[in-house]
Order: structure tokens, then C-alpha cells, then sequence
């Protein structure tokens, strides 16, 4: 026996943020005469598919993936809004905003949902439900549009939280309640069980967590091979997926230490020129710009300061630099330096960028 | 019941197919080796209810039966005992099983033999003959791309397909692909199967050096290798398959050749260098030279070679993992190797430029996309 303490994972902290009926919401929002009316997103054409139906349409039966010509059947007046992805692609990145006042691990699964770990959060808040609150009426707010929240100590089970309370609501699945909460689960709404493997369930009485719970980790192995450990974990509310960002870096900087602390303002002009070359090399190398230019001072009793400057246009090297000194200057420096940084900040990278460092897929068809 | 057997020729049956035995199976049983006995020939299986493996050796039995035996206590024992023939006492009302030696008496406690899964057969098969060499050197160029994410159980394994004119063996975890054609099997039967990787590992630790025939049986749900006196049966993956022929490029306008360890030796420094998550190296081809260079701004580290090589097409720059490129050169053995490319968000490819005329090797990475290193 090994005679090290064993650590007790902790218990994180995890909401999922769901968009209600985004790109149809998007349109009526945009398009006040088609508020409260049927609408789905997506082309009339004979071969159109609906990519979202408003709440009103889905009244009718309507919901997305199906064919244009149905929906067009069972709704006579339903309207037909064309596609603006880069329009939703917009507001989303307004929403993961507000996502990331809270947190930078979001992943986002899509343009209208995403996970957030909060277990630390930026607003040092202990309470995920509150979080997901305020988010969400941050959202309203910032977009006018409705979100739904799901709240819980793993991604499945704040997946599955979100769909509960769902339009405009939020719901928690407690670590203590998870397991009656799975057990009466409808086999095919678990992460990871697709049709084929829910009808394979079905065929072996398998209908409900609860039903899947009594079957042994071994049967399961020898039913469904190496995923029957995932199904039988799932059952029990284990599930350690992480929350996987693709973060957005949002300011490029330099920074030194000196061995000696600085006095003079001649002094601290000669030690950051060597800072700003830094800087400069990086943006060459990375291609990124920022707008907001900012001067970090630490004096030789540890404590911050920061200068900074936002200016109209993206800043060539020698404007980066005269800002650099303009701050330096712009108020007495009161104390030894024991460090310098410069720093840009309000750049220009989107979201499509983010995409540069990240290692490609294979485009496999379906996947 | 009783047998005696030479313990070095026993361990080695038993070290054939111990990989199987794993430490914290789904049953416990599946930590003993199962033991049979009929007309003086022991069978040995080992299983894990996915893979299962068998070995026969003969051994001097007055009778037939079997028990279980605890896998690691008797090879462990067989292993520190000098070579000598031992003898086994097996009671079966106990299931206790005692081995003894000129050094001294061993007892462990066995397992009833029936309580030990049943090992599927495989009915309905379809067979494909190979040899040893082909299959080890089919395992070795394509085992290292499999993916090891549960959640898509497809890509977990080598995917097999059989022609009349040749057998394509493929690997991709989803951001590399390897390709491994021979024409020297085929089977007028055209069919496919997925091998998990596991049993794989296994035949490759397994298959014998010497070139000796292997003979594959495979339905729906199992596939069954047979070399020597080591039969093997595996659960096949019953997933689909990605359609790979599709994300093969056939246009690729830039097309360099280069020395094969010159590239590789390249690419291991330049890599030491590169950002510890993406390990994105870039390569950039002027003319007939090729620049790879990497850095991580987060530590102000970057390097960069340069290297001469035959291209042709236009200047292209264009990023990747160097632990993948790194893998897949090493998996090569010729002395050249060709790169073609399209785009720097397109898939590219290395080709060996001399290969056994019975092989043909295509491996397909995905680049790490370029601009920023941020």
C-alpha cells in the first residue's frame, strides 16, 4: 500500500450557454416587422433546408434540418429569412465577450453555445448559478437576445442542464443530485450515445440511466468494446472532459527586470528602448496590431503601475515608441524602477485568427 | 492432475502471450493464464475479453484437464527458477496448483478453469494468407498514427481493406494519415475491417523475426491470426472507417525532394526550439532551399537551417508539428523522400522516392496554420 495521501479532485465549476433559437432570433431582432412571427433561417428554394426555426415556427412542427418545402407546408405564412453568418458570427463574438469578463476558459462548441469553466472565476464569485445569471442578463442587455443557462460539475450534465429550462431559463444539477437525475435520463439524450448506439440500448431493454446503471462495467466492455467504460462512467455523473479554450491572445508585450533600479529619466529612456525593440520584433514576427499602447512601471517597493494610451489608428514603430516615452513622462516618476514593460493592447486579431498556431484537421467528409 | 515440463520452454509460451494479461482486468480471472491438457498437449490462453491469445506446447500428462493460474506469480516464478523440468500438482477440489523443482515446492492458488471466458471462434470467415514480414513492417508504418481519443473508436485502430489486387493497410488520428499499400496479398474476396491497436502492439511484439507464413480469418465481429503455434483473436472495431481517398490531394503543384536524415536531423533540433504546445515549425521553400526555422516568443527562443533540396513549383511557406514530421520520416527508410503541397492550409504529403516494389507508403499531415505564433 502506498502510504501517500490520495488528492480528492476538485469539484469544478462548469456552465454551459446555450443561445435560444440564435440565427432565427438574430433575424427578428434585426428585423423588427418578424418579431413574434414564424420565421425560419434558411433558403425556400425546392432542395432549402431550415437551419432555425423562431419559437413561433416551432409551434407548427417546425425544427432545423428539415426540408424547406415541409416547413413552408405546415406553416403557410412562415418567412424565409436568408443566412447572415457573418452577421451571427458578430454577435457571437459580442457574447463570448461578456464570456470572458468571468473567465478565459471558454470553449465554445459553436457560434451560439460554449462551455465556461468558473470554478476560478475573475469576479470572484463562489456561486456558478449567479454567474450564469448575470451572464445571461448581460447578454440581453449587450444583444437584446435570450440565452439559456445550464449549471453543473461536469460538461455533460451542464449540456443536459441548459436544455431543461430552456427558453430563457437556467437550471443546476448538484453533485447530489446528479445520480437520480441520470437515472430517469432517456438513454439517447447521454453524451455520447448517437442513434445507432441508443437503438443498440433499446434492444437490450436499455431505456433509461437507470436501466443502463445495472449492467457491470464488464458487460458493457463486451457489448460496445472500449466506449462501454465511457457509458458506464457517464451513468455515474463521471465525465473529466475539460473545458478546452482556444485562447484569443489580447496584448503583446515586453518586459525587464533590471539588475539595478532606476533613478534618472535618462536612465529609464535608455532601458526601454532596448523593451520597445522587443516589442517591435514580436509584431514583426506575429503581424499583429493594437491600438492601445501601454507602459508598465514596477518601482523598487514592488508596487504597479500602468500608463496607457488608446489612439485612433493602429500605431507604426516610431509612433509606439513617442507614446512610449510621452507616458513615461507624463507624471513624475516618484520612486526607483525596478521594472519596465511595453505593452499593446486592442488588436487586431478576430476570431478568424485565432485559428493561426492551431494544427488543422483532416477534412474527413461528416466529421 | 499432473504434468511435467521443461520450465524455460514453458516461460517462453507464457512470455509470447503475457501482453495480453492485463493488471486490473474487468474479471478477475482474466489475471490467470488458462491451462488445458488433452493427449499430453497444454494450451495456453490469455485474454482480456477483447484480445485473446493462444499457445500450445507439449508436455508429459498421464491425463487430461484444466485450471486456471495466476499470470504474474508463475511467470515471475518460471523466470528465477534455473532450467530444469518442473512438475505440476494440481488439486482439483481446491484449485490449488504446486509446482515443484529440484530447488524447492511452490504453492499458489488456481482458479476453476470453467469460470475463464469462452474464446470466440471465428465462423463464416473470410482468410487472407500473408507473412510475418509483411504484416510486421504493415503494423510498424502505421500503428503510430492511430488516435488514442475514445470518443471516436473508428480511428482507434488500422483500417484493413483487401482487394483482388492488393491490401491497404490505414492509420490517421485525425490530423495525419499513413497509407500503407502491398500488392504481394490480396484476396478475391474484397472486404474491410478495423483492428484495434492494442492487438496490434501485441502481434508486433509477438510475430516471430524469421519470415514465417500467417494465416488471417476474419468475420463481422473477430479477426484470428495464426503463425507458428500463436493463435490470436481479436474484436474488430465495428465502426466506420473515414473516407480517406477523399482527403488525399491528387493536385499538388509544389513537389520537393530532399535527403531523408539530413531532413530529419533538421527538423529534431529546429524542434527543440519551437513553442512547447503546437511544436509548429516552419518550413519555407525558396528555390531549391529550404529554410525551417521555429521560435516560441513566450521564451524569446528561435532557430533556423537551411537546407538544399529539389523543388519544384512556386516559393511556398507552410507550417507543421515537428514531432508528427519527425515520426513519420523515422517510420521511412529510404534514403530520399518527396514533400508535396498545395497550400499552407492544405493537407501535405511525404513519399519515400524509392521503395520495395511490392510497397507503396503515402503519409498525409495537416500543416499548423502560419502567420502568428501567438
Amino acid at each position: 500500500m502506498e502510504a501517500k495521501e490520495q488528492e480528492t479532485p476538485k469539484i469544478r465549476k462548469i456552465i454551459h450557454v446555450d443561445m435560444d433559437a440564435f440565427y432565427a432570433s438574430v433575424e427578428q431582432l434585426d428585423h423588427p416587422e418578424w418579431r413574434g412571427k414564424p420565421l425560419v433561417v434558411g433558403g425556400n428554394e425546392a432542395r432549402g433546408v431550415v437551419a432555425a426555426a423562431s419559437y413561433e415556427a416551432r409551434k407548427f412542427g417546425i425544427h432545423s434540418a428539415m426540408s424547406s418545402a415541409l416547413a413552408a407546408k405546415k406553416c403557410p405564412n412562415l418567412i424565409f429569412a436568408k443566412p447572415r453568418f457573418e452577421r451571427y458570427k458578430e454577435i457571437s463574438l459580442q457574447i463570448r465577450e461578456i464570456f470572458y469578463e468571468y473567465t478565459d476558459l471558454v470553449e465554445p462548441l459553436s457560434l451560439d453555445e460554449a462551455f465556461l469553466d468558473v470554478t476560478e472565476n475573475k469576479a470572484g464569485l463562489k456561486s456558478a448559478i449567479f454567474i450564469a445569471k448575470q451572464i445571461r442578463e448581460k447578454i440581453k442587455e449587450k444583444t437584446g437576445l435570450n440565452a439559456s443557462a445550464g449549471v453543473s460539475y461536469n460538461k455533460f450534465l451542464a449540456k443536459t442542464a441548459s436544455d431543461l429550462n430552456k427558453p430563457n431559463g437556467q437550471a443546476v444539477i448538484l453533485p447530489e443530485d446528479a445520480e437520480a437525475f441520470l437515472e430517469k435520463l432517456p438513454i439517447g439524450k447521454f453524451f455520447g450515445i448517437g442513434k445507432v448506439t441508443a437503438e443498440k440500448m433499446q434492444n437490450l431493454g436499455i431505456h433509461t440511466g437507470k436501466d443502463l446503471k445495472e449492467y457491470s462495467l464488464q458487460f458493457l466492455t463486451k457489448k460496445f468494446g472500449k466506449s462501454g467504460l465511457h457509458y458506464f462512467n457517464i451513468v455515474r455523473g463521471i465525465h473529466l472532459s475539460e473545458v478546452q479554450p482556444h485562447r484569443v491572445r489580447k496584448s503583446l508585450s515586453a518586459e525587464n527586470t533590471f539588475e539595478k533600479d532606476l533613478i534618472t529619466l535618462e536612465e529609464m529612456k535608455a532601458n526601454l528602448h532596448p523593451i520597445f525593440e522587443e516589442v517591435i520584433r514580436r509584431i514583426e514576427k506575429s503581424g499583429i496590431k493594437g491600438r492601445t499602447v501601454t507602459l508598465k512601471i514596477k518601482y523598487a517597493d514592488f508596487t504597479l503601475q500602468t500608463r496607457s494610451k488608446t489612439l485612433e489608428q493602429y500605431p507604426d514603430a516610431e509612433t509606439i515608441w513617442e507614446v512610449g516615452l510621452e507616458l513615461l513622462q507624463q507624471e513624475e516618476i516618484p520612486k526607483p524602477v525596478r521594472l519596465l514593460g511595453l505593452g499593446l493592447s486592442n488588436l487586431n486579431i478576430t476570431e478568424e485568427q485565432v485559428h493561426f498556431g492551431e494544427q488543422l484537421k483532416i477534412p474527413f467528409e461528416g466529421k | 492432475m499432473k504434468f511435467i515440463v521443461s520450465s524455460s520452454a514453458l516461460l517462453k509460451q507464457l512470455s509470447a502471450i503475457n501482453g495480453v494479461v492485463t493488471t486490473n482486468p474487468v474479471v478477475p480471472i482474466l489475471e490467470n493464464f488458462l491451462f488445458e491438457i488433452k493427449d499430453s498437449e497444454l494450451t495456453i490462453t490469455a485474454s482480456d475479453l477483447q484480445t485473446s491469445m493462444m499457445t500450445q506446447i507439449h508436455v508429459e500428462a498421464k491425463e487430461d484437464g484444466n485450471i486456471a493460474v495466476p499470470a504474474r506469480i508463475l511467470i515471475e516464478t518460471l523466470k528465477n527458477l534455473p532450467e530444469q523440468p518442473v512438475t505440476f500438482s494440481i488439486d482439483h477440489d481446491t484449485y490449488a496448483v504446486e509446482i515443484s523443482s529440484d530447488n524447492g515446492r511452490y504453492r499458489l492458488a488456481g482458479e476453476n478453469a470453467t469460470d475463464f471466458p469462452k474464446i470466440p471462434t471465428v465462423s463464416n470467415a473470410t482468410s487472407v494468407d500473408m507473412s510475418t514480414e509483411v504484416l510486421s513492417s504493415a503494423i510498424a508504418n502505421t500503428i503510430f498514427a492511430t488516435s488514442s481519443d475514445e470518443l471516436r473508436p473508428a480511428m482507434t485502430g488500422v483500417y484493413i481493406n483487401l482487394s483482388p489486387t492488393n491490401t491497404t493497410f490505414v492509420a490517421t488520428d485525425g490530423h495525419r494519415l499513413i497509407r500503407y499499400r502491398r500488392v504481394d496479398v490480396a484476396s478475391s474476396n474484397g472486404a474491410s475491417l478495423i483492428i484495434p491497436r492494442k492487438a496490434l502492439n501485441l502481434l508486433k511484439s509477438t510475430l516471430p523475426s524469421e519470415n514465417v507464413p500467417v494465416s488471417v480469418e476474419f468475420n463481422q465481429s473477430n479477426a484470428y491470426f495464426k503463425f507458428g503455434n500463436i493463435k490470436m483473436i481479436c474484436r474488430l472495431i465495428d465502426e466506420r472507417f473515414p473516407d480517406y481517398e477523399n482527403v488525399i490531394p491528387v493536385d499538388n503543384p509544389n513537389k520537393m525532394t530532399i535527403d531523408r536524415a539530413e531532413l530529419l536531423g533538421s527538423l529534431r533540433r529546429i524542434a527543440i526550439y519551437a513553442n512547447k504546445t503546437t511544436h509548429q515549425v516552419r518550413l519555407k521553400l525558396t528555390g531549391s532551399e529550404l529554410m525551417i526555422s521555429a521560435e516560441d516568443l513566450d521564451f524569446s527562443n528561435e532557430a533556423n537551417e537551411r537546407l538544399s533540396c529539389d523543388h519544384e513549383g512556386e516559393d511556398i511557406e507552410i507550417g507543421f508539428n515537428a514531432k508528427f514530421l519527425v515520426e513519420m520520416l523515422n517510420n521511412l527508410s529510404c534514403k530520399e523522400v518527396s514533400l508535396k503541397f498545395s497550400a499552407p492550409n492544405r493537407a501535405g504529403l511525404i513519399l519515400p522516392v524509392e521503395q520495395d516494389p511490392n510497397e507503396d507508403i503515402l503519409m498525409l499531415v495537416m500543416p499548423v496554420m502560419l502567420n502568428n505564433y501567438v
